[in-house]
């Protein structure tokens, strides 16, 4: 087996995949249809209910005795010039965020590849477990610990660095504005750093031992071993998932942003999703809810095949 | 290429199997418990022994999901051989769960509704509830609420029911006049007891009083027990609606309530008792006041720093090291006047300021605005009004608030009612174990989750001619009084806060008004305008409060009012007005 | 692996790094942890902060105590069980049959992939399931589950990284698909197949939404749903308060007392924490084939 099996340069060979029997199209389609008939289902089927975007809606009531709304959930949200500026300022953190987020989306990788590189097992394992730890606490749990810590009052951290004498005030880091963006997105990081890092550590355990040989028989050191076999080795994955999240640019979720949410850093912290809870799931208006949603979608499918269309023509291959 | 065949008809064949299986076991349940409802109507019609049945309650007001336990549990057993299954919104995704429970069709057999605007009259339209006139229901299994709530019930028929069909009835249904509170008030202030005497009483006539006092009360005791700070004053931003309570509470000092008691609460804040209402935001109104009051401690270092950024539950357990000296609301104390404190005449009592008129929620023989529905495809309406009838009586009200006769309290030779040794320690809701034969469990876990009432706690029982309220039996009043409640009755001259309020006048009570309007559904536009509204004032006013100067603290103020005119405030406010001015103003 | 190299500062810096964002994930848990185990007075004070004081089970033998815990942990073991092996059956099964060249191969795919990013709301995705018979009833947990397009995503992409040569001359041998994708395909992607059987089943078992909405019969009630309950608590309370105007109750007394509330996060993380480490095997496991199959 020579390098280039598992370089990622093997999967743009379709065409050697071309070798089959005519036939066999059609049975390999059945073969997949019960599972494409599941996602139709769970997936498809539900999508009529798009239509309450353009309904004032009310559940139990049937649409036709609902009030049409036409368009009108799709432009409140541009009515006026106030909502205009609430509408860019919550967009403005969308981007921020997102693009933090997409950023540190790296170092899952660079934690995969440096654990790769202790050399206990037992250590090794250690580690890859307990650092997936934080990925279990709900954001409930995270926000009254970092209240815990942070807090003015008790927060043993505003205790150990007076302490210490480095500060003489508590900071009150949770109500204030100051990076809100770059702190929500440690946050995370935290959060997600060691289950993100999952999918390559299995990327880099099925990299073929005999590669890494034949690289250390050429004289490679680690950090070339480690850029042009680990590296390349994970890249697919990653790429994967790049893509991914870029259709995501515009879903940030909430759940975080919700519970870290006050006063303070309302200006900074709100997102696309935790506006539209805010404004709309507070007062069930479904219809107001489906419009974002639709559009939403509408967004982020555009966002895909755009990333989708540039990775192919940089990258000369697309995921689909 | 068969045996590839084969094995994807084998799937397509798994995958329907599940689907079929599961529709199926569906449709069984269904099946179930349709028989088992008509069974038990039939056994009901021969007055035999009845079947038991399991009913779905839908409670928007629960805090517990699943089945009943403990002793609530075992007296509805015996006594109707029902079981309840109790579906909490709140636990379960809150106005979501709504939303689906409504779009299903079936809200459950019995419904609890948190209030009787947009989701009760929906359901009604939507046909989800049943009409208790239907079949003669209501005369035939509920006398016990015509006879206890005959108001209520005609209230219910003239708003929601358009004359003539029952959709339900309002909770708290009172009986004659003034305030319908128990021993204490809803709101306070309470202030640290032996403190406050330690510094002479000073007095305190207005509302900025309590800072120079509260500086006092920290001067004398600037560390908790555990040696942490002591704040004169913590809030927390939990409970915000569409704007900071803990400022609206200010307005409740002074005899305004939110909203107008019959549409939904938005922006404006009206007299309990005067035709006269504000707008949260008018320059002289309370909603203000409260934010300087708050901006004004955080000047002289009395508010808790952590306020904005803390939960109520933060701060109970501050309150329950003994960091803060001042409470708004009385029933927060309970967790620091512990019996070992309030024996050493450590705790939180009542000090009212002088100008005070405490906002009182009157006796209304209409009842409130949290509705006991049945829904429409309930199993068996009969049995399901037979225990909402029984909610209504005088037993039905002390059995499902306290427990059974004989367990937390007694009647005594006199006919009077007292709590008993288990009672004391029980009551209201401690994990004080029960006995197997009251059915087990903790007295707390036992206690009736579906969370609603019925009839006022404190209308007077016919039969001992005192309350239902067990706080306020005369047996309770003079039970072995702690220090601190001894020395507050002493200097204040009468038994409870209630009391106090009444003697001298510092209390605006609600009176109970008839209409036949029903509470308004505001457009769905409307809402949003207000919340988006409301989100603006939360924010500016926290940052008021923690604003460093008055230019600052001025500036943001213009910039709240600036902003949220910007998007509609007048116009909401203009609604308001305008609804309670129609509906309420011309009929009470 | 490696012969044997010398301990560097490279390795030392490498383990300190790794040693400290280890502490940093398990500090937060360590301090639940503590928190449950010491005075529940001092805890909930906010007393206990490095090291536990006066350690005490009972907030354990409490949760244990919970009516129906027992039915809910064998309801989330059982959906977690069951939807894992249909998830990764099923994902490892279509990633392979989307590396072939199947009728109308990349439009379908496509329509597998998009259905990730789009949301037809609460109500719909809740009648839809009404009227397939999927409220109160088990499969609810497992059927929509099934078809995880991230995960065909992953194992497509793995696949297509895997040798084609042993699969053609497999082919050559007139081996079917089945045959091919259970001999030859299955070993090899067993490192990716234990990282999606991670990820499903940790959702499977974290998964509450579907409760909340779908289910009222408490025998089908889960581990994390009865968790959420409790977390949900104070929030519920919040909303009560909202809701009334006045007529406020005695809710110190309503709210489950936070030890308990941390004690139950803590029983339902540790048989992930528990189970995680026998996934791991998988991991090594794909080495020793990977290094095999040359």
């Amino acid at each position: 087996m020579s390098v280039n099996h598992t370089s990622s340069k093997q999967m743009i060979k379709p065409q050697a995949r071309n070798r089959i029997r005519p036939k066999d199209k059609y049975t390999l389609f059945l073969m997949a249809l019960p599972f494409l008939a599941l996602a139709f289902v769970f997936s498809y089927l539900p999508l009529y209910g798009w239509i309450y975007a353009f309904y004032d809606y009310r559940p139990g009531i049937p649409l036709s005795k609902s009030e049409f709304m036409g368009f009108d959930w799709f432009t409140s949200m541009v009515s006026n010039e106030v909502q205009r500026q609430e509408v860019m300022r919550v967009l403005r953190n969308t981007f921020a965020i997102s693009t933090l987020n997409i950023l540190t989306s790296v170092l899952p990788v660079v934690f995969a590849v440096f654990l790769a590189e202790l050399r206990s097992a037992k250590f090794k394992k250690l580690v890859q477990t307990l650092t997936t730890l934080p990925n279990f606490i709900s954001w409930v749990l995270v926000y009254s610990f970092a209240f815990m810590l942070f807090s003015v009052n008790n927060g043993f951290i505003n205790h150990f660095l007076m302490d210490l004498g480095w500060i003489s005030e508590p900071l009150n880091v949770l109500a204030s504005d100051d990076h809100t963006w770059l702190s929500m997105t440690l946050w995370s990081v935290w959060k997600g750093l060691g289950w993100g890092a999952i999918m390559y550590i299995a990327a880099i355990m099925s990299i073929d031992q005999e590669i890494y040989e034949a690289a250390r028989v050429d004289g490679a050191g680690r950090f070339r071993l480690m850029w042009h076999v680990t590296i390349p080795g994970i890249m697919p994955t990653f790429f994967v998932l790049l893509l991914l999240s870029i259709g995501n640019f515009i879903n940030n979720g909430m759940e975080q942003f919700y519970v870290f949410q006050n006063a303070m850093n309302m200006h900074n912290i709100e997102v696309l999703d935790l506006y539209v809870y805010n404004i709309g799931m507070t007062n069930s208006n479904f219809g107001f809810a489906t419009a974002v949603s639709l559009l939403k979608s509408l967004v982020s499918l555009f966002l895909l095949f755009v990333a989708n269309s540039m990775s192919k023509v940089i990258r000369g291959e697309s995921i689909f | 290429m068969k045996k590839r065949l084969g094995s994807s008809a084998l799937l397509i064949l798994i995958c329907a199997i599940m689907i079929f299986t599961a529709a199926c076991s569906s449709s069984n349940n269904g099946g179930n418990t349709n028989g088992s409802g008509s069974e038990a109507d039939s056994g009901n019609g021969a007055g035999g022994e009845r079947e038991e049945i399991t009913i779905d309650v839908f409670s928007m007001l629960a805090n517990y999901a699943g089945e009943q336990p403990g002793w609530f549990a075992k007296l509805v057993k015996d006594k109707f051989n029902i079981k309840l299954n109790i579906i909490a919104s709140n636990l379960a995704g809150g106005q979501q769960k709504i939303a689906t429970m409504m779009a299903s069709g079936d809200m459950g057999d019995l419904v609890v509704f948190g209030s009787n605007g947009k989701d009760y009259q929906d359901a009604i339209k939507a046909g989800l509830l049943l009409d208790w006139t239907k079949d003669d229901l209501l005369n035939k299994h509920g006398q016990g609420l015509l006879e206890n709530a005959p108001e209520a019930i005609e209230a219910n028929k003239k708003q929601f029911g358009g004359g003539t069909a029952v959709y339900g009835i309002g909770f708290d249904v009172g009986t004659g006049e003034g305030p319908s509170e128990g021993a204490t008030m809803t709101y306070g202030p309470n202030l640290r007891w032996d403190l406050y005497q330690k510094l002479g009483s000073p007095e305190i006539k207005t509302l900025n009083d309590y800072l120079p006092v509260l500086k006092q009360m920290k001067e004398l005791e600037p560390k908790s027990e555990s040696g942490r700070p002591t704040y004169g004053i913590s809030l927390w931003s939990d409970w915000d609606g569409n704007y900071m309570t803990l400022a609206k509470v200010v307005a409740q000092f002074y005899g305004y309530n939110e909203g107008d008691g019959l549409n939904p609460a938005g922006l404006i804040l009206t007299h309990q008792n005067k035709d006269e209402w504000q707008g949260v935001l008018d320059e002289d109104g309370h909603y203000l006041e409260g934010l300087k009051f708050y901006y004004d401690a955080n000047q002289m270092g009395l508010l808790d720093p952590d306020s904005l950024t803390q939960k109520f539950s933060d701060v109970s357990s501050k309150f329950q090291d003994g960091q803060i000296l001042f409470s708004h609301f009385p029933w927060v104390d309970n967790v620091y006047n512990t019996p070992e404190r309030t024996a050493q005449g450590k705790g939180l009592a009542l000090v009212p300021f002088s100008e005070e008129k405490i906002t009182s929620y009157g006796q209304s023989p209409y009842g409130g605005n949290r509705v006991w529905a049945i829904g429409a495809k309930a199993k068996d309406p009969a049995r399901i009004m037979e225990f909402v009838n029984w909610l209504y009586t005088p037993e039905g009200v002390m059995e499902s608030n306290y427990g059974p006769k004989g367990l937390a309290w007694d009647i005594d030779e006199n006919g009077k009612p007292f709590v008993t040794e288990f009672g004391w320690k029980a009551l209201p809701a401690n994990a004080e174990p029960v006995p197997a034969e009251y059915g087990g469990g903790t007295f707390k876990d036992g206690t009736n989750q579906i969370n609603n009432t019925t009839l006022k706690l404190t209308n007077i029982h016919p039969e001992t001619g005192e309350p239902y309220d067990y706080n306020i039996w005369n047996s309770t009043l003079t039970h072995n009084p702690d220090p601190v409640t001894k020395s507050w009755r002493e200097a204040m001259g009468v038994m409870t806060a209630k009391e106090y309020f009444v003697k001298n006048e510092m209390i605006e009570v609600s009176k109970p008004f008839f209409t036949t309007e029903t509470p308004a559904t505001p457009s769905a536009q409307m809402q949003q305008m207000t919340t988006g509204i409301g989100k603006i004032i939360k924010e500016y006013s926290w940052k008021m409060i923690y604003a460093k100067n008055e230019a600052e603290y001025d500036q943001l103020k213009e910039e709240m009012i600036s902003k949220a005119k910007g998007l509609g405030y007048d116009e909401v406010v203009q609604y308001e007005v305008e609804l309670a001015e129609k509906t309420v103003f011309p009929n009470r | 692996m490696p012969i044997k190299e010398k301990f560097t500062l490279f390795h030392f810096v490498n383990y300190a790094v790794f040693a400290i964002i280890t502490l940093i994930c398990v500090f937060p848990f360590y301090y639940l942890f503590i928190n449950t185990i010491s005075n529940n007075d001092l805890s909930s004070r906010g007393l206990v902060m490095f090291y536990p004081k006066d350690i005490h089970w009972t907030n354990y033998t409490d949760v244990f105590r919970i009516p129906g815990l027992g039915q809910a942990a064998l309801v989330s073991a059982g959906r977690t069980v069951l939807g894992t092996i249909l998830t990764v059956a099923a994902s490892a099964f279509l990633g392979y049959l989307f590396t072939k060249q199947m009728w109308g191969r990349s439009f379908w795919y496509r329509f597998l992939i998009i259905t990730m990013y789009f949301n037809a709301g609460l109500i719909p995705w809740y009648l839809t399931m009404l009227q397939l018979g999927l409220t109160n009833n088990f499969w609810a947990y497992i059927l929509p589950a099934i078809v995880q397009p991230f995960f065909i995503i992953l194992v497509k992409t793995f696949v297509e990284s895997t040798p084609l040569a042993l699969q053609e001359s497999a082919q050559i041998d007139g081996a079917g698909y089945f045959t091919i994708f259970a001999k030859i395909i299955f070993p090899l992607i067993t490192p990716i197949l234990a990282t999606i059987a991670i990820f499903s089943a940790v959702t499977q078992w974290n998964s509450f939404t579907d409760t909340l909405f779908l289910i009222t019969d408490q025998n089908l009630f889960t581990l994390q749903f009865i968790l959420y309950r409790y977390m949900n608590e104070a929030t519920s309370i919040a909303q009560l308060m909202k809701q009334s105007s006045g007529a406020m109750m005695d809710l110190s007394n309503m709210a489950t007392p936070t030890s308990i509330q941390t004690t139950v996060s803590m029983v339902v993380v540790l048989p992930i924490l528990l189970v995680y480490p026998f996934f791991q095997r998988f991991f090594v496991k794909g080495i020793m084939i990977g290094a095999v199959k040359g």
